[in-house]
């Protein structure tokens, strides 16, 4: 509670730190913030080829918005993957990068990850209404639904903020770690369904049946994954306009709750020892 | 004695050396539960309190603890053993331009380390003509400080610091690179403090500016502390022992 406190005093600190990186990332560039939209929209070009035009997928029509484009429907789900990817792959490095400050002054060493988590976020926000713009063009009736896809976007933010504490710390003391997060970032993206839809996972475990003999299905073991729901969620309000399944959002909330909970505490017991472990 | 500023309680630091420090999952699975590591003690039960309002000089050689003493006061290190209190608002300056962000203008950094200092935006606006004032770097203000010469980085940074209004305010050898202009603003900057009931902590090499601005001081040798008290004799017993050893 006391810790709570403390990094609740240090709001400022942590608003100046993400105002920093906002401002001094597509400083002096031409197309300023823009630029936040080229590396999902060249993603979404080369999957859309790929896996649209080529393999063909088809995810369902969006029901009952009637969406039948295969980019929108992929960048319902790739936008908040690619912000999930982002906030790691920047917050796992953020103690590293700050060494000089950490060793040199004393403050509130979570504001260096949580606000690599907000400048994202700042980028990402940026991202999605402009998606919401284009889904609204394009036919869908999404405008009601942005407050529950600001709830959602909040959840998989915190998801993502909890997972980055404990990495940022966990990078202290391995800097391999930051090298097996890509590689497992790889793996993840595809085993979620963020460029084919769940159906096809269904029926794939359908197929195969109870695994080793028991009733457990392929389907069981994939909808383990976090990303699963938060992504479905996504879908079910931006691409087809309908309420989620409640327990969706129950997951959701838990995954999002017990993970950020658990990298504040990990990051409570390591952040006094860290200007001597860096 | 008057009001403690800063009671130093039995401190003792230990560093850890490793003998192959590469933080890999691989060293650590070879090495198994086994750590290959000696403890170096940097400081042995340092116990002095600082009283309120004086100018606290720490002196002594090279690697002799000082800027670890002033780490475990700005609470960056945590002492093995012992305690460190002190009362009131504490602000430490241990390197130059600690916190500045060599893009930024020195505008912007006097806003970005002011928050880390710990100051609200509405501090730093009422107090930011006062900051570039005593830095004396008014005309190069909106410049990126990776321009700056290293004599305008230090009193950027010690202008911030003293604007923190601390009760306390550290320093570690950062005024040397400034030159006697500045320097004569500093000891006038200090004697202010101390006539408003401030502390100030300084680390110096110079024993010129320990004698001229410090009333107390304490000579630490090897992580223990040899003398504390008035700055002239313990400045004196440092000097002897030096000219004895060579
Ligand atoms: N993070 C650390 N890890 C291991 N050893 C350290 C660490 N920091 C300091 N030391 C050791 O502690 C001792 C004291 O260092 P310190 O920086 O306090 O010296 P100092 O008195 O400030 O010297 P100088 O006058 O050169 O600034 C040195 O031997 C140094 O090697
Ligand atoms: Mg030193």
């Amino acid at each position: 509670m006391r810790y709570l406190k403390e990094v609740f005093a240090a709001r400022e600190l942590l608003v100046n730190l993400t105002m920093r990186e906002v401002r001094g990332k597509y400083s002096r560039t031409l197309f300023g913030q823009l630029w936040s939209l080229a590396n999902p929209l060249a993603l979404m070009v080369i999957y859309t080829f790929v896996f649209g035009f080529i393999f063909k997928t088809e995810p369902d029509v969006g029901d009952p918005s009637g969406l039948d484009a295969f980019a929108l429907w992929l960048l319902c789900g790739l936008l908040p993957w690619t912000f999930f990817a982002t906030v790691l792959n920047v917050g796992i490095g953020s103690l590293v990068a700050n060494t000089g400050l950490i060793q040199k002054v004393y403050f509130t060493r979570i504001v260096l990850p949580l606000s690599n988590v907000a400048s994202s976020a700042y980028n990402w926000l940026f991202e999605m209404a402009v998606l919401v713009i284009v889904l609204s063009i394009a036919g869908a009736f999404v405008l009601p639904w942005v407050p529950l896809m600001i709830l959602i976007m909040l959840l998989l933010a915190m998801f993502a903020a909890g997972l980055a504490l404990m990495l940022s710390i966990a990078n202290v003391y391995f800097r391999d770690t930051q090298y097996f997060l890509t590689i497992i970032l790889q793996i993840w993206m595809y085993l979620s369904p963020i460029i084919y839809p769940v159906s096809l996972v269904e029926q794939a475990s359908k197929d195969v049946g109870g695994l080793l003999g028991t009733s457990v299905s392929l389907i069981d073991i994939y909808r383990l994954n976090p990303m699963d729901h938060f992504i479905t969620v996504f879908r079910n309000l931006l691409y087809d306009n309908r309420w989620p399944d409640p327990v969706e959002w129950l997951v959701c909330f838990a995954w999002a709750s017990i993970t950020l909970i658990l990298g504040v505490l990990v990051f409570q017991r390591n952040d006094k020892r860290l200007a001597e472990a860096l | 004695m008057s009001d403690i500023a800063v009671r130093v309680n039995n401190v003792s630091k230990k560093f850890r050396m490793y003998h192959e420090r590469n933080q890999t999952l691989k060293s650590t699975i070879m090495r198994g539960r086994r750590s290959v590591h000696e403890d170096f003690w940097a400081l042995k039960d340092v116990t002095f309190d600082v009283p309120q309002g004086s100018t606290f000089g720490l002196i002594g050689s090279n690697g002799s603890g000082k800027s670890t003493l002033l780490k475990c006061l700005a609470s960056i290190y945590f002492p093995n053993e012992g305690t460190i209190a002190h009362k009131g608002k504490l602000a430490a300056m241990l390197e130059v331009g600690s916190g500045f962000h060599a893009e930024l203008s020195g505008r912007d950094n006097i806003f970005l380390n002011g928050s880390i200092l710990g100051m609200s935006k509405k501090d730093i606006t009422s107090k930011f003509d006062e900051i570039v004032d005593f830095s004396g770097v008014e005309q190069f203000i909106d410049q990126p400080v990776k321009n700056y010469s290293s004599g305008m980085f230090v009193r950027l940074g010690f202008a911030i610091a003293i604007n923190v209004n601390p009760d306390i305010l550290v320093v570690d050898e950062v005024l040397a690179v400034g030159d006697q202009e500045f320097q004569d603003k500093c000891y006038q900057k200090f004697q202010d403090l101390r006539e408003a009931g401030r502390t100030v902590i300084l680390v110096s090499h110079s024993m010129g500016t320990v004698e001229k601005m410090c009333d107390k001081a304490a000579w630490i040798s090897h992580g223990t502390l040899r003398a504390v008290g008035d700055a002239a004799p313990t400045i004196q017993a440092y000097k002897d022992s030096l000219s004895s050893n060579s």
